[in-house]
């Protein structure tokens, strides 16, 4: 499943994402957890929660990155 | 300084000491430098680049030197611009290396940390933001690291002046060592050997959330992040006009108009006869007149305010918040949120706000930003004027202002974003932590940008002052209003004296308002005259930098388009205006 779709408070594991010097330098690699932290109206940014880090990702990148749910809350 | 002196001095053997300072943007480098550093300190350009660094003076103990500031990278792969010029500071080679590390967030720190061992220059560590991490709840077991990375570590707290001190005792020991570069890893051994060492020295413990934790989390919520943004923007908005408004009626015009003037005029009827001359100086648009009442008493308190509200919200990491949140609706117009930062810088000074589009972006998103910037966002200056000019008698045409020059904007925006072509950047960035900004850093910042609207913004003004002092008092402006006074009156229905404004606003925005504050217009006239002079030309410094940055071409067709947008909205609204009052009436 895309980011793009993922859920305000579910935790998600990369599978797959286009390959990006940022992502990477970010922490974003395959295998990568994350929760997501909000979502914003008009196709805006996802952020997402990686350890203690918040991060804004492009509605668009967040399109490319595949990723698999593995728990809420 | 330029590129070449840092350069000359890699030769250590003057007994100079040569600091790189680098890190991971937001660990507080910028701190750190400003508490190590003295006072010459001097911010360039890394030639062939649009990055710009700072150098700084060091004397300490009795060890003198220079330290660089290197502009911040989460990695070495010379990819981004900033990386390239960090490998190229890095090739110059150096004595010692301070590495500033944040301990909030040491796994994404530590990529730099290490990729930094394979060049053969002592590094000293700086485990800084210690006060946040021990807040978090994050406990880091310094010597264990210190270990792990084969050199000292020492933990900071560099707003609070924290082990700074010993951290500069620790590098100039190391600057004597010598070191081998370290094995070349690949990414992926890279972070499995972060992971582990991360692991190894870190723990938490559960800590009650605290309440800046909260705000963190509620400021990136649409919901009710939103609102917080609104409430934000509009305190700051009270800030700059309130406080502005206070200072110039209470403290600034008081102490202009019954003392200094006064004084000044009495002085000058001594020393020079009645005449021309004499009105130069100290007639009713006397040199010594406005040139004293215009910029400080009612352009400074608004400049100087508005600097103050912005460089604070810059430096608590608030803002990038903001771009997260309007990156939707930016997005709509073919630019991403983190512009809006720019944008904001606009309202102060639209220089520095087309320079600050040059890291991140895209061509496009960079002309786009200047174009509206240039077009519809007044400067500081010129909403000191629009408040002296509208504030006392008209509200309404305040708030009309202000209003259009949104709706001009996204206007303009979705007309720029069909017209230019290319593809905007998109937003990807971590969210800085919120911070009380620094005394310290934010007293250097905030009299950085005054030097430089005192330097670039008051040297033209008062050039503007004279020329309007001269051309009102010798009868040029009759000659002047003569010849463009018909379309003046005509289209605009502003009194032919009002071309002074016209004339002026080419060299300061806020000129092309302020000549009118003396001609006792009616509401539908203060409202022309004000709308006219906030799309009209960009000042003769944005003229400038448009040229330097994009090209003389740019430059001309945004004066262009800028000025023909003036005289159509300024010429509509009086003729709408007058419809509305005669039918009425
Ligand atoms: N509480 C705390 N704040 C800090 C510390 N060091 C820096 N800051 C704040 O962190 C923010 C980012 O610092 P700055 O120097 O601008 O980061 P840079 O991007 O690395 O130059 C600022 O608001 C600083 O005031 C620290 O040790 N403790």
């Amino acid at each position: 499943m895309p980011l793009a779709y993922g859920q305000k408070s579910s935790t998600y594991r990369i599978e797959s994402l286009p390959s990006s010097h940022l992502l990477k330098v970010l922490g974003f690699r395959e295998g990568t957890q994350f929760t997501v932290q909000s979502k914003q109206p008009f196709k805006g940014p996802i952020v997402v929660k990686i350890g203690n880090r918040s991060i804004a990702i492009d509605y668009d990148v967040a399109s490319e990155i595949l990723v698999e749910e593995v728990g809420h809350h | 300084m330029s590129h070449g002196i840092a350069a000359s001095q890699k030769n250590p053997s003057n007994g100079k000491i040569k600091i790189l300072l680098m890190g991971n943007p937001n660990v507080g480098k910028s701190v750190v430098f400003s508490k190590l550093t003295g006072v010459h300190v001097d911010s360039s350009n890394y030639a062939g680049t649009t990055v710009d660094y700072t150098v700084g003076d060091i004397n300490f103990g009795n060890k003198q030197g220079i330290m660089i500031d290197v502009p911040g990278t989460y990695s070495l792969e010379a990819t981004s611009e900033a990386e390239k010029v960090a490998v190229a500071l890095l090739e110059e080679n150096a004595d010692v290396i301070i590495c500033v590390l944040d301990a909030t967030h040491l796994e994404r720190n530590l990529d730099l940390a290490y990729q930094l061992k394979e060049y053969p220059i002592p590094i000293v560590y700086s485990l800084n933001l210690m006060d946040v991490a021990g807040r978090q709840g994050i406990k880091i077991d310094v010597d264990k690291l210190s270990e792990e990375l084969g050199s000292p570590v020492v933990p900071t707290i560099s707003i609070k002046n924290i082990g700074l001190r010993e951290l500069m005792e620790v590098a100039i020991e190391s600057s004597k060592k010598q070191v081998e570069p370290g094995p070349k890893l690949e990414d992926q051994e890279r972070w499995d050997k972060i992971r582990e060492i991360a692991n190894k020295v870190q723990s938490q413990v559960d800590r009650e959330i605290t309440f800046i934790q909260k705000l963190e989390n509620w400021t990136v919520q649409p919901w009710p992040g939103i609102p917080i943004a609104l409430l934000v923007l509009i305190a700051s908005l009270g800030v700059v006009v309130g406080g502005g408004k206070a200072l110039r009626a209470v403290i600034l015009l008081p102490l202009v108009r019954q003392v200094i003037m006064p004084f000044l005029s009495k002085l000058i009827s001594f020393i020079v006869p009645a005449g021309v001359f004499r009105n130069v100086l100290v007639g009713e648009f006397g040199i010594l007149v406005i040139g004293i009442e215009w910029p400080f008493a009612l352009i400074l308190p608004y400049v100087f305010l508005f600097y103050a509200v912005f460089s604070f919200l810059e430096d608590s990491g608030y803002l990038p918040r903001i771009g997260v949140l309007a990156d939707g609706i930016l997005r709509r117009i073919g630019i991403q949120g983190g512009n809006i930062i720019p944008m904001m810088l606009g309202y102060g000074c639209a220089v520095p706000a087309i320079l600050g589009t040059r890291a991140a972006n895209s061509n496009k998103e960079r002309i786009m930003v200047a174009t509206l910037v240039s077009f519809a966002v007044p400067c500081a200056s010129q909403s000191g004027a629009f408040f002296a000019l509208l504030g006392d008698r008209s509200i309404f045409s305040l708030i009309f202002v202000y209003a259009l020059s949104i709706l001009a904007m996204l206007a303009v925006g979705v007309i720029l974003n069909k017209m230019i072509t290319g593809r905007s950047q998109p937003l990807l960035l971590e969210v800085p932590n919120l911070l009380l900004p620094d005394k310290d850093a934010f007293k250097k910042k905030l009299k950085l940008r005054m030097k430089h609207f005192l330097v670039d913004a008051e040297g033209p003004m008062l050039i503007g002052i004279v020329i309007a002092a001269v051309i009102a008092e010798t009868g040029i402006l009759n000659e002047i209003s003569k010849a463009i006074g018909p379309f003046v009156q005509g289209w605009l229905g502003l009194p032919k004296e009002a071309s002074l404004s016209l004339l002026l606003g080419i060299i300061r925005r806020e000129l092309a308002v302020l000549p009118l504050l003396e001609m006792n217009l009616n509401t539908l006239q203060l409202t022309v005259g004000s709308v006219v002079a906030l799309f009209y030309l960009p000042c003769l410094s944005v003229f400038a930098v448009l040229t330097k940055e994009f090209s003389l071409k740019v430059a001309l067709l945004i004066g262009l388009i800028t000025t023909a947008s003036a005289f159509l909205f300024g010429g509509i609204i009086n003729h709408i205006g007058s419809f509305i009052i005669g039918f009425m009436g």
